[in-house]
């Protein structure tokens, strides 16, 4: 497996976005709209929390 | 949501509980196919499946409880959600352990541990159909 963190992160956001879209919500389109709204608010949640984090040293 | 529909007992599926939530743990999706919701099943199975492979792939540990680490317990409790596919990892892996020094480990064990939660969410979702508390 690719030690790429991005795509580890991309992967881990599309197939919990799926399985909650599918548990807690009923009908193709609403479905859809929550599977994109989960997505993406978890890939552009962790790319903000890193940038927040990014002047913070890793050893100090 | 009418009122009549408020007001109407839910409707119990059939078949047998026990059955229903046994099948949902031993295999994602197995218990909505027995409560005939093979589409969503298909789905379900495809989702967890895919996410406990990613990751044993990415080296994620499959958790036993270690006395000096009390929240382990909590860890082996999601491992063996996953049912037949924790089992079978551990019948067929030599180790079981990860790998602690591979830039992906913490994402493995992310990835194994939510595939065990997810699926214990899906014989809860079992239950509830067949308690007909969701259609």
């Amino acid at each position: 497996m690719p030690a790429d963190h991005f795509l580890a992160m991309s992967l881990y956001a599309l197939l919990t976005a799926g399985f909650f879209a599918l548990l807690w919500r009923s009908g193709r389109r609403e479905r859809w709209r929550y599977f994109f709204f989960v997505l993406l608010t978890m890939l552009v949640g962790a790319i903000a929390a890193g940038w927040v984090m990014y002047p913070v040293p890793l050893h100090p | 949501m009418s009122r009549a529909e408020a007001a109407a007992p839910p409707v119990r599926s059939r078949g047998n509980l026990f059955v229903a939530l046994l099948l949902a743990w031993l295999f994602p999706g197995l218990g909505h196919a027995y409560l005939g919701k093979r589409g969503t099943a298909v789905l379900y199975a495809v989702i967890v499946t895919a996410a406990f492979l990613l990751g044993l792939g990415y080296h994620g540990k499959l958790y036993v409880h270690e006395p000096e680490h009390p929240l382990t317990v909590l860890a082996t409790f999601a491992c063996y959600g996953a049912g037949l596919l924790n089992i079978g990892a551990r019948l067929l892996l030599d180790n079981t352990g990860g790998n602690v020094l591979s830039p992906t480990f913490e994402y493995g064990c992310a990835f194994i541990l939510t595939a065990g939660m997810m699926n214990l969410l899906l014989m809860l979702d079992a239950y509830d159909i067949f308690t007909g508390a969701k259609s």
